[in-house]
Parts: structure tokens; C-alpha cells; sequence
């Protein structure tokens, strides 16, 4: 039974990185943007949760508003700063890095530098019984929320107009324009997105992983393995990559407790030397 | 306020005293006009940046009591920020000292920020007194990393791990899971604790080293041992916070005790994210806000005042070694720029304070109590009660320096084998 609940935690971990990592993969399947505010974008939607879940006492409301705030800082960032270095890959990550230290002084500023966990919604606040072992109801139900993401991306992908222009913009954003997609407003409405899914990711794990200075930076890092991992520009790359750093990270750890800082990084370097583009990455 | 004019009774006596024994408080010419800088390196940013402001704030109490002056000379308190990182830490001591003109450095927090600064300090024969956390058994050992021109007011390593296990192994636990971060301070808190358990009959059946920046506790807390007859942790920096809430939800508390060694999870300023959750842990560390003694009361609630919250140690701590610094500076007549005296005064300051009674060993270690605390609900808040008490111990307790060394490992050289007793007690 102990396994059982090994394989759930892999699993709840791996369904909050895939939130993270599906927005950073998103923005830079469609424009080359290394963006390493993504971070940021996690530590604003978990310290603007609990602001929300203090004044409010609202965990749904903290939900909703949260991400959207920081969905329109994402899009600012977009329309007003990255625009300028469209393609100029350098440019645009050294600015994504400044905005990284200004967002995260921001949130000392505001929050302090007190790490702060946020409290679970009443709802799934409790635990459950495990052939005999207790497990916390919020962790599945992590899980559920995160497969319900998947489920709305791909549909959002696959299924919707506004997908199959994303789609068109991944593969050629040149001939795109040309047959008269308004790849601007893909640019900035991705972007929103994907600032969006790293924000409910920050409200999400918030209870699990908290925020506090710095968090920001470890996010980010676990955020750029799954990318690699699943293979840039793929949300399939994103979920299974995550479920799969999520999971060998939680064996890891039980495994090899004392190489516990290697569990993430020796499996990527090894997948990045036999499929340099990642599992599903393409050339 | 009560404390102040104790206080400023205290010091008037001490500079009346020396005036009668002809001390040259002129003496030491033009340097008495100038001011005492202060340079004071602790994180103010970064995870550790409340333990780093608590410093500062208990250090600035004690110094506003002395209305910033000794001797006749101004102190200045020049505050930097070391982010927790040692090269940060280095640099900021270099500006200190050469650019701003500080004549000592205090503060640090993080160990790995106090042994950069250690050996820059002892090049420049700059008095560096480690005032708040940055427990690193070995800068106050004789040994590679033995400075001269350093002491320590905070607390070491090992002690709380010694006063652990020995209150553990009373309680009947002898078989004991581990937790310890996976970074220099971790091994040392944690391979002191197997240490001592294993010299009082008891083992360690299980050890794990969560990284620093790890951001789910989940695996940690399931993989724990639950035959053990209870838990040790050390968990710097938010890690403890995050650990015991998994550990709650996954139904553990209610099976296996836990001893906060440092008191790093039941932390004072994270009481009111933990809640309930903090209930029953017990924890050790050189001091407790409900320690009941005047000057502690009145300490208690001047901070609660200023800041809004109980102090944890840092508080406490940073006033110490402020006042070690003040008694120390007035012993040598405000000539702090002769560091070997200075040192060797600061070495000898023996005063009440509110963690209770200082002194310092020749190393330059405070001796000091070390009380084992438990969690307990306080009206709308928590507080941690002192269960019991081992007073005025030294940083070998319970050995003496020659017993420590007589051990063929280091604690940090244990990580991976604290299981195994007879390497853990092997001789030389």
C-alpha cells in the first residue's frame, strides 16, 4: 500500500509540473521565447492566492482571480517589452531574466520574506483512509484538476479555431500570417495563457510547495527539465515529461535518498543524449 | 521601558567602575572621537531573510539601550545583505572593511556565509563575532577552521543535537528516523544527534537528506520509518514547515513523536501558518519566549511591540551579541582597533541576558542552556513551553574537548552510515 501512495505523490507532483512547464513549453513552441519569468508567474499566482484566500476567505475565488491577474501581466510583458526582439533570442531571454529579479523584489516587497504554505480548501482538506494508511484528499484531487488542464488544452488544441491557428503558428508562422491569421494577438493571447496555467499552478501548489523567496527559481528549474525532457513546443512533451520527472524524482528520493539532489537531472541528461530533442520534441 | 534603565544602570555602573580602577578611557587618543562601525552581514532577502531581520532588530534593541554610544565613541550599525550566499557574504565583507572602514563584522545566520567569511576575517585580523545561527561545530574547535579573532554568541551545532537525543533517549526512544537537509550545517546537526544517541544506548533506523531548495515534502514524509519509536529533523529555511505538513496529512503525527532539533519547523514566525499541525512537537534550542525570568519578560515584550510576533532565538540572539560587543568595547575602553585585546575582552564578558545566564569559553563559544520546548496552544496563538532545562553547557557538552576528539569521524564525514553505531562511535 505504501507503493500506492508513493505512485500518488509521483503523480500529484507530476501533474503540478506539468501546469508549470505546459505555458513555458506553449510560448516557446510558438515564439522562440526562453521564457524564464515562468518562475515569477507561479510565486505572483501563489502570493496573490493567499491574499485573495485572507481578505476573502474564498479558495475558488483565489482560484479564478489570481491566475487572470497574472495572465494580464504576461500579456503586458508580451505586447509591450517582448514584441520589440521578435526572433532575437538573446534580447528576449536577458529581458525575461530582468523581469524574473523585478517580479521576485516585487514580492518581497509586498509579502516579506517569510515562506508561506496556503491553507486547502475546505472541501478537500481532509484525508483519506489507504489500506490503513491515511493520504490527504487534496493531492488527488490535484491530480483530477490536472488531468481536467490536460483535457481543456488538448481541446483547446485540437478542437478550437483559435488551436488550429496556434498550431499553424508552431509549424510556420510566416506562411500562417500569410493566409491571414492574426499571429500578433496568438503572440500576446498564448502568452496569457501560459502565465495563466503557471499562476493556477502557483495557487494549486501553493499548499504543497508554498511560496517564498527563491521559490521562484526552483520552479523555473523544475519547470526547464520537464520542457526538455517531454520536448519543447509539446503539451504532450509537457504532461508526460511531467508525470515522468514527477515520479523519478519521488523514487528517486526513496531509492537513492543521498544523491536526492541528482534523481531530476540524471534522467534528463541521459534522455537528452538519446533523443536530443526530448520524447516529443521535434528537429 | 524596564529593560533600558536596567541597563543603562548596568553600563553607568560599568563605566563608573572603570573610571575608579583609572582605566585610560582617552587613551587610546584620536580613535576615541571617531565612531565604532558595525558591519552587520545577515540575509535580508532570500529564505532566511526573517531570521536575519530578527537578528538585526535584537541587536538595534540593545544598542538603542546604550543610545548607540560607548566609551565616548558613536556606534554605527552598518547593515548588508548577504542573500544566504557565501560569495555574497565574502564581497560584503570586503566592502565592509575596506570601503565603509567597519571594524568588525557580526550577524552571518548561514554557515556556509560565516566559513567564507572566516578565513577573510582571520587575514585581516578583523574581529568577527558570529551573532546569530551559523552553527558549524568546527570555527570554534581547535582545527583548521580556528580563528583567533572570532567568537560566537549564537549557538553551535551539536548542542541542541547532544540535548536532544538525551531527552529523547529519557522518554524511551531510542530507535529514531532522521531528517537533515542535504548541506554542510545538516550533516553537522544531524551526525551530533546519531552521535549522542548511540553513546546513550539508542540508533538511528533510519536517515534522509531532503536538498535544500526541495519543494515537496511528500516522499520524505511517506518513506519515513513507522517503526521507528520516534522522529529527529533539521530542516532549515521553510523546509520544516512544508515537511510537517505532509507529515500530518499522511496521519503520521498521531504515531510518531517529533523532535524539532534547532527548532527550524516549529519556528516562531511559522506557529500561526502551522496551526493545529505544531501541536506537541518538541524541539531544542538555547532559548524559548515563555523562559520565565524578568529580563526575559520585559525582552518578550518590547520585540512583541516593535514587531508584532514572538521572538525565536535570532531576536534574543542578536541582542546577546550586541551586548557582548557593548561590554567587550567598554572593557577596552572604546579601542576596539586593537583587535587581540578586544577578542580577548569579548572572551571574558559574563552577563545576564534574556536566552539566560552568558559566558564564553576559551574558543570563543557562549556556554549557555539549552532548553527542550514543546508546542503548545496559547490563547488565539501557539507558543513553545519549556519542558526541561540543561543549563549553562558548553559546546562539548556532554563530553569534554579531548573525548570529542578522540572519535575517528567527523559528523559530516557520517552522512550515509549514521545507522551503524560502532562507526559512529569508532576511535581513533
Amino acid at each position: 500500500m505504501i507503493w500506492v501512495i508513493h505512485t500518488l505523490n509521483g503523480v500529484s507532483l507530476g501533474m503540478l509540473l506539468f501546469l508549470l512547464a505546459a505555458g513555458l513549453s506553449l510560448i516557446y513552441g510558438l515564439m522562440k521565447i526562453l521564457n524564464l519569468t515562468h518562475g515569477s508567474y507561479y510565486l505572483l499566482g501563489a502570493y496573490i492566492g493567499s491574499t485573495v484566500i485572507q481578505t476573502t476567505g474564498s479558495w475558488a475565488l483565489a482560484l479564478v482571480v489570481a491566475p487572470l491577474i497574472v495572465a494580464a501581466l504576461g500579456a503586458v510583458m508580451e505586447r509591450f517589452f517582448l514584441r520589440r526582439f521578435h526572433l532575437d533570442e538573446l534580447p528576449q531571454t536577458l529581458l525575461t531574466f530582468g523581469f524574473l529579479f523585478i517580479i521576485g523584489d516585487v514580492c518581497l516587497w509586498i509579502w516579506g520574506g517569510d515562506p508561506i504554505l496556503l491553507p486547502k480548501p475546505a472541501l478537500f482538506a481532509k484525508s483519506i483512509d489507504l489500506g490503513g494508511l491515511s493520504y490527504p484528499e487534496y493531492r488527488l484531487a490535484l491530480i483530477a484538476a490536472g488531468l481536467a488542464v490536460a483535457a481543456a488544452l488538448w481541446w483547446f488544441q485540437e478542437r478550437t479555431r483559435i488551436g488550429a491557428m496556434l498550431r499553424a503558428g508552431v509549424d510556420d508562422a510566416e506562411t500562417a500570417r500569410a493566409m491571414g491569421i492574426d499571429v500578433s494577438l496568438l503572440f500576446t493571447l498564448v502568452f496569457a495563457v501560459g502565465a495563466f496555467l503557471a499562476a493556477l499552478g502557483g495557487v494549486l501548489g501553493g499548499p504543497i510547495i508554498g511560496a517564498s523567496p527563491g521559490a521562484d527559481f526552483d520552479v523555473m528549474l523544475l519547470a526547464f527539465v520537464v520542457v526538455i525532457v517531454g520536448g519543447l513546443g509539446s503539451l504532450r512533451g509537457a504532461l508526460v515529461g511531467g508525470l515522468l520527472i514527477g515520479l523519478l524524482d519521488n523514487f528517486g528520493k526513496i531509492f537513492f535518498p543521498e544523491f536526492a539532489l541528482f534523481t531530476i537531472f540524471v534522467p534528463m541528461a541521459v534522455i537528452l543524449s538519446f533523443r536530443p530533442t526530448g520524447l516529443f520534441g521535434r528537429a | 521601558m524596564a529593560i533600558s534603565t536596567t541597563l543603562r544602570r548596568t553600563l553607568r555602573a560599568g563605566l563608573a567602575a572603570m573610571v575608579c580602577a583609572g582605566l585610560p578611557l582617552a587613551g587610546a587618543g584620536a580613535q576615541t572621537k571617531t565612531p565604532i562601525k558595525i558591519g552587520f552581514i545577515v540575509p535580508t532577502t532570500g529564505g532566511f531573510a526573517p531570521s536575519g531581520e530578527e537578528c538585526v532588530t535584537g541587536a538595534k534593541m540593545y544598542l538603542e539601550s546604550i543610545h548607540y554610544e560607548v566609551a565616548g565613541r558613536k556606534i554605527e550599525l552598518i547593515v548588508e545583505d548577504s542573500q544566504g550566499k557565501p560569495d555574497v557574504g565574502l564581497t560584503k565583507a570586503q566592502k565592509l572593511v575596506e570601503r565603509d572602514g567597519a571594524q568588525m563584522i557580526m550577524g552571518i545566520v548561514s554557515s556556509a556565509v560565516a566559513l567564507a567569511i572566516n578565513d577573510y576575517a582571520r587575514d585581516k585580523k578583523v574581529p568577527f563575532i558570529i551573532t546569530c545561527d551559523a552553527g558549524a561545530n568546527e570555527l570554534t574547535m581547535p582545527g583548521p577552521l580556528a580563528n583567533p579573532y572570532l567568537v560566537r554568541t549564537s549557538q553551535n551545532g551539536r548542542t541542541p543535537s547532544a540535548a536532544a537525543a538525551d531527552f529523547m533517549v529519557k522518554k524511551g526512544w531510542k530507535n529514531i528516523a532522521v531528517l537533515a537537509s542535504d548541506y554542510a550545517g545538516g550533516f553537522d546537526t544531524i551526525g551530533g544527534f546519531a552521535d549522542a544517541l548511540c553513546r546513550l544506548g539508542g540508533k538511528v533506523t533510519q536517515e534522509q537528506y531532503p536538498p535544500l531548495n526541495t519543494t515537496d515534502f511528500g516522499p520524505y514524509a511517506t518513506n519515513l520509518d513507522r517503526k521507528a519509536d520516534a522522529v529527529a529533523m533539521f530542516l532549515p529555511g521553510g523546509g520544516g514547515l512544508r515537511f510537517i505538513k505532509q507529515f500530518v496529512e499522511l496521519g503520521l503525527k498521531d504515531k510518531l513523536p517529533v523532535m524539532d532539533i534547532y527548532a527550524q519547523s516549529v519556528y516562531e514566525p511559522f506557529l500561526p501558518q502551522l496551526g493545529d499541525s505544531a501541536i506537541g512537537i518538541y524541539s531544542t534550542l538555547h532559548y524559548a519566549s515563555p523562559i520565565k525570568s524578568p529580563m526575559n519578560d520585559a525582552f518578550v515584550k518590547a520585540y512583541f511591540a516593535r514587531v508584532k510576533h514572538q521572538p525565536s532565538d535570532n531576536a534574543p540572539d542578536g541582542w546577546v551579541g550586541a551586548k557582548a560587543f557593548g561590554d567587550a568595547a567598554a572593557a577596552v575602553g572604546g579601542n576596539v582597533e586593537n583587535a587581540p585585546k578586544f577578542i580577548e575582552a569579548l572572551k571574558a564578558v559574563k552577563f545576564d541576558s534574556p536566552k539566560g545566564p552568558i559566558a564564553l569559553d576559551k574558543y570563543g563559544q557562549v556556554i549557555q542552556s539549552m532548553y527542550v520546548r514543546q508546542t503548545e496552544k496559547a490563547g488565539d496563538g501557539y507558543v513553545n513551553s519549556v519542558v526541561a532545562t540543561y543549563p549553562n553547557i558548553d559546546q562539548f557538552w556532554p563530553l569534554t574537548f579531548e573525548q570529542y576528539e578522540s572519535y575517528k569521524y567527523r559528523y559530516a564525514e557520517l552522512k550515509g552510515s549514521l545507522t551503524d553505531c560502532a562507526k559512529v562511535l569508532e576511535k581513533k
